[in-house]
């Protein structure tokens, strides 16, 4: 709302600078965005919460001045001179839609001449910064800017069968606005027609058809009261938000509506000549008058944590337009520009604003209350530590993706993508369901301008809709955190790492992790794997996923291989963060290394080796590695490799013997071989 | 040293001590082997070093006085000789090692660190400051329902803040409820008031969606953190007392808080939070008691408990911090900006 200093005057003499005013303004509600020099005049542009429409007009924020200020408030009572002519000849106004205008006054003027407006006129509305268009038009300008209430001029000559129906719009039905453009109106907006078509959008805009014009004789002046949805609905529907729109979606004051018509009225019989015909001709009900709201004045207090005295109490809300509805001031009713307030706390509000919020205290004691962070943070931080102690910067990425991310195949199944309106930015309207698509992008994004080394990570949620359709189940839909990372480097790279993530989270105190190949779009074949939890010998659903990225997805993304990624529900893999470690002495007693080479097929995994070995090597078994791994034809046959796996065998209970040693590795390559049909290489 | 006049003893005596003291300034001032070699061969030279030289001034000395001087000269050749092997000692080492020494200007093995993101920084600044408070971190759904975003938040149907156009609603509904990404952490406010009782302090912090085109200063997806405090007898000087202990341990010094009226749905009264930041009013968020009607709408007893609510934009807060002109920064995920944090 922007605010002529000069004409505020008009109500309250400030005895302060405009300096002064302004804070004292800012600090009890109208925040200065700006003030800026307009000829002789001032610009105050302040900012208007909604809640409070009665300060988008002069009046309310010299009312508010005159409040801080204690001044008294100068509002003009308009008498305009009636005619001997009964103004309900001349139209008739019928409401169809209630529920779009609960109340619609109309007043005539006959035989007005349309010309420029005077420059006291012009120079107000310039400070303000609308434009000039002419006597009657800005008289309508003018007086909104003044009482908050918006108003419309129409040609009354143009208005067919003399008759004004405000009723909801046909859907699709064409209206042209005073901006000569045509739009398709739906059946949630409000117009004012004619006896044959619309001639304004209620509430927002007036029809090229009716506008006041050179030509106009007769005038008919419209002040109503709308319902803010259907403003809303047409305002943005249409992009044709207006002053009047604006004001319509908080709710003037009611108490305006006449005042303003009587306002505007008068002012146009001095700029425009013509005659007033007597009356206003009006329909449907308006309704102001306000609830009693009571009031404990301790409540203040309770509220502020500081002592306001009754009196003072009193004395605020009867400057602000309260009025006490009994004699100890426990029951108010409000103004009628303050539809807002309407419960105790709404009292005390205004009290506490005018009082000023600098006598709220800033050094009490609040008691202390120990908290702990919640095992789903402790999993995200750890998380992280790994991955930026290994190099990886934390991404963050937009939730919603466009098709062509949402559409690669999600590791998590389900559902299609959930899909939102509007975009989140242009083309990006799909809820995603993995984080991956959104990294390789963002390495791409990185390889694009030079960083070819961007390894990143990024913890957040995806949105998994179990089911299909218009409607979702309440559960249905899952939103698992995702820890999920994508660097430069092969498979084992991206495993090392998803194992380390795993290892600090601390599952190995009671699950086994698994690997087991997967297939999975952009993955490579064979290079890609999900990640079970075996826990008392009952496997978890999968809790990750790791592999290297296939060419075909390089190519799709401009990146450079060899790439691998993983992603992991942190939601599945938090459960043991919680867990103090319990220390295990190292052992006392020197450990026996033993290598042995074993030959398999080819189709053996190492897993199945290392459940054989540790199956029979028991508890000496205190650590089992693979090193190298061979392929010669001609040495071992086709089709086999060879394994050479390190056991470093220790007892707690006492000094392993060599005999001992070379038993437990007996019974291990006997497993192998029996398991896994592997032989002793020597 | 001044030649001292005197008997051949004396002479003698002070030649000695002359060539010792010769001797340990040639070794002392020599930095390599050879240097000490050219000093082994001036003094205790075989042929023509000067011990050999002194040794033939012996003769000059009486008889009387010849054991004497011959204990002095098989002290100083014997001083002489330990010096000289120090010396070579020395030099021996260091040539010894210096195939094993190293440019240790060259750089270190490289260490590359990832960071955390500037946002995720600032968020656990704040979490943990609010943890010393006594406020714990809560989290909830992105995907929301009418009565967590709205109703329950005391914003009306009527309310601005509920126009489609203001939101991003879901294609699907649960039944006949429309889903949104929450445009708030307030939110998770509600789903924990739902669940537990008083007294009660929450910090609910995570993306929030709202449409507005990303520039400079706008992004459609941001992050807020959200502090919720419920307790008998809460009043505005609570507020005020936590924000400031807040803004001074985050902004480091003795920082003071102003607060401006302000509107919210959810909370009466409500105001603008400024904290004192580079000498000037800076604002910092909105903050209020918690309405009334928010209390009812969670099944608190609205005459035992009042709270207080507050909610800081933390993007405007870690552009702020750290002199990021433009908020699409921080999801271009460029690593040369990243890296910096």
């Amino acid at each position: 709302m922007i605010i002529s200093s000069s004409w505020l005057a008009d109500y309250v003499q400030v005895p302060a600078s405009r300096d002064e005013l302004v804070e004292r303004l800012a600090m009890s509600g109208l925040n200065h965005e700006a003030t800026t020099t307009v000829g002789d005049d001032a610009a105050i542009e302040l900012e208007v919460t909604s809640n409070r429409p009665d300060c988008l007009g002069h009046i309310g924020v010299a009312r508010e001045a005159a409040v801080l200020f204690e001044r008294p408030l100068a509002v003009p009572d308009p008498r305009p001179l009636e005619g001997p002519e009964d103004a309900a000849r001349r139209v008739a106004v019928l409401i169809e839609s209630p529920e779009i205008c609960p109340y619609y006054s109309a007043r005539v003027i006959r035989g007005v001449r349309i010309g420029p407006s005077p420059t006291w006129l012009v120079d107000r509305l310039r400070t303000v910064g609308v434009a000039s268009v002419n006597n009657v038009v800005d008289v309508t300008n003018y007086v909104m800017l003044e009482s908050g209430q918006p108003l419309h001029a129409f040609d009354l000559a143009n208005l067919r069968g003399s008759r004004i129906v405000v009723r909801r719009a046909i859907a699709g039905e064409p209206f042209t606005a005073i901006n000569h453009r045509v739009y398709a109106l739906d059946d949630r907006m409000g117009v004012i027609a004619d006896a044959e078509r619309p001639v304004a959008l209620a509430g927002v805009m007036g029809g090229a058809e009716s506008e006041i014009s050179t030509a106009t004789v007769d005038v008919l002046i419209e002040s109503a009261q709308f319902a803010p949805l259907p403003v809303r609905a047409a305002a943005r529907g249409l992009a044709l938000a207006s002053g009047s729109s604006y004001r319509f979606e908080r709710g003037p004051d009611p108490a305006m509506v006449d005042w303003a018509s009587r306002r505007a009225a008068a002012l146009i019989l001095e700029l425009a000549g013509g005659v007033l015909d007597r009356g206003t001709v009006v329909a449907g009900e308006l309704a102001c008058r306000p609830a009693e709201i009571a009031l404990d004045p301790r409540r203040v207090s309770d509220v502020l944590g500081a002592d306001v005295s009754p009196q003072r109490q009193r004395k605020i809300l009867v400057a602000l337009g309260f009025q006490p509805a009994d004699e100890r001031g426990l029951r108010w009713r409000g103004p009628s520009w303050r539809r807002d307030c309407t419960r105790e706390i709404d009292l005390v509000e205004e009290i506490v604003r005018i009082e000023g919020y600098e006598r709220v205290r800033e050094d009490v004691a609040v008691a202390a209350r120990p908290v702990a962070l919640s095992a789903r943070e402790i999993a995200v931080r750890r998380t992280g530590e790994v991955l930026v102690g290994r190099g990886f910067c934390e991404a963050m990425t937009r939730s919603v993706v466009d098709d062509r991310l949402a559409s690669m195949e999600s590791p998590w199944g389900g559902a299609p993508p959930l899909v939102i309106s509007p975009p989140l930015i242009r083309g990006a309207d799909r809820l995603r369901r993995s984080l991956l698509p959104s990294l390789l992008e963002a390495r791409a994004d990185n390889a694009a301008v030079g960083n070819t080394d961007a390894d990143l990570f990024e913890i957040a949620r995806a949105y998994l809709p179990r089911s299909a359709g218009a409607a979702i189940d309440p559960g249905s839909l899952e939103e698992p955190r995702l820890a999920s990372f994508v660097g430069g480097g092969g498979f084992n790279r991206a495993k090392g790492l998803a194992d380390a993530v795993i290892a600090r989270l601390g599952v190995g105190t009671t699950a086994t992790v698994m690997y087991r190949p997967l297939t999975l779009e952009g993955f490579a074949f064979g290079r890609a794997a999900e990640i079970v939890l075996v826990t008392a010998g009952v496997e978890s659903g999968r809790v990750g996923i790791v592999g290297e990225i296939a060419a075909a997805t390089l190519e799709r993304f401009s990146l450079v291989g060899p790439l691998a990624a993983a992603e992991l529900r942190l939601d599945r893999l938090d459960f043991a963060v919680g867990r103090q470690p319990r220390l295990a002495r190292p052992a006392e007693f020197p450990a026996i290394e033993r290598d042995i080479n074993l030959v398999v097929a080819e189709r053996i995994t190492w897993g199945e080796l290392d459940r054989a070995i540790r199956a029979a090597a028991g508890d000496l078994l205190e650590t089992c590695r693979v090193g190298d791994v061979w392929r010669d034809a001609n040495r071992l046959g086709p089709g086999r490799k060879s394994l050479v796996v390190s056991l470093t065998l220790r007892s707690r209970a006492g000094t392993l013997t060599g005999d001992e040693a070379g038993r437990i590795v007996d019974a291990v390559v006997a497993e192998c071989g029996r398991r896994c049909d592997a032989t002793l290489r020597r | 040293m001044t030649p001292v006049a005197g008997t051949p003893l004396d002479t003698f005596r002070a030649e000695l001590e002359r060539l010792r003291h010769d001797a340990a300034e040639a070794l002392a001032a020599a930095t390599n082997a050879a240097a000490v070699e050219a000093a082994r061969v001036e003094f205790a030279g075989a042929r023509s070093g000067r011990l050999k030289a002194a040794q033939k001034l012996l003769g000059a000395v009486p008889a009387a006085d010849k054991p004497a001087a011959g204990r002095d000269f098989n002290d100083t050749k014997a001083s002489v000789a330990a010096l000289l092997e120090t010396a070579q000692e020395r030099f021996a080492r260091v040539e010894d090692q210096a195939d094993d020494a190293i440019d240790v200007t060259l750089p270190g093995e490289a260490v590359t660190l990832g960071r955390f993101h500037p946002i995720t920084q600032t968020i656990r600044q704040i979490q943990e400051i609010m943890g010393q408070l006594g406020f714990e971190c809560v989290d909830g759904p992105e995907v929301e329902d009418q009565w967590h975003n709205f109703e329950a938040l005391a914003i009306s149907p009527e309310h601005p803040a509920r126009d489609p156009l203001d939101n991003f609603y879901l294609a699907v509904a649960r039944g006949a409820d429309p889903l949104l990404l929450r445009s708030q952490t307030s939110t998770v406010q509600i789903r924990v008031m739902e669940s537990r009782d008083p007294p009660l302090r929450i910090v609910s912090l995570g993306r929030v969606y709202r449409p507005d085109t990303a520039d400079a200063t706008h992004y459609p997806m941001f992050h807020q953190v959200e502090g919720l405090f419920v307790e008998p007898g809460t009043n505005m000087a609570h507020l005020k007392s936590v924000l400031r202990l807040f803004a001074s341990r985050f902004l480091g010094g003795d920082v003071h808080v102003r607060f401006r009226p302000s509107f919210f749905p959810f909370t009466e009264p409500s105001v603008e939070v400024d904290m004192e930041w580079g000498g000037r009013w800076v604002e910092m968020g909105g903050a209020g008691m918690v309405d009334p009607a928010v209390l009812a709408a969670v099944g608190y007893d609205q005459d035992a408990v009042t709270g207080f609510a507050f909610g800081l934009g933390v993007e405007r807060i870690a552009a702020r911090r750290y002199g990021v002109e433009d908020i699409r920064d921080f999801y271009r995920n460029d690593v040369r900006f990243l890296r910096q944090f």
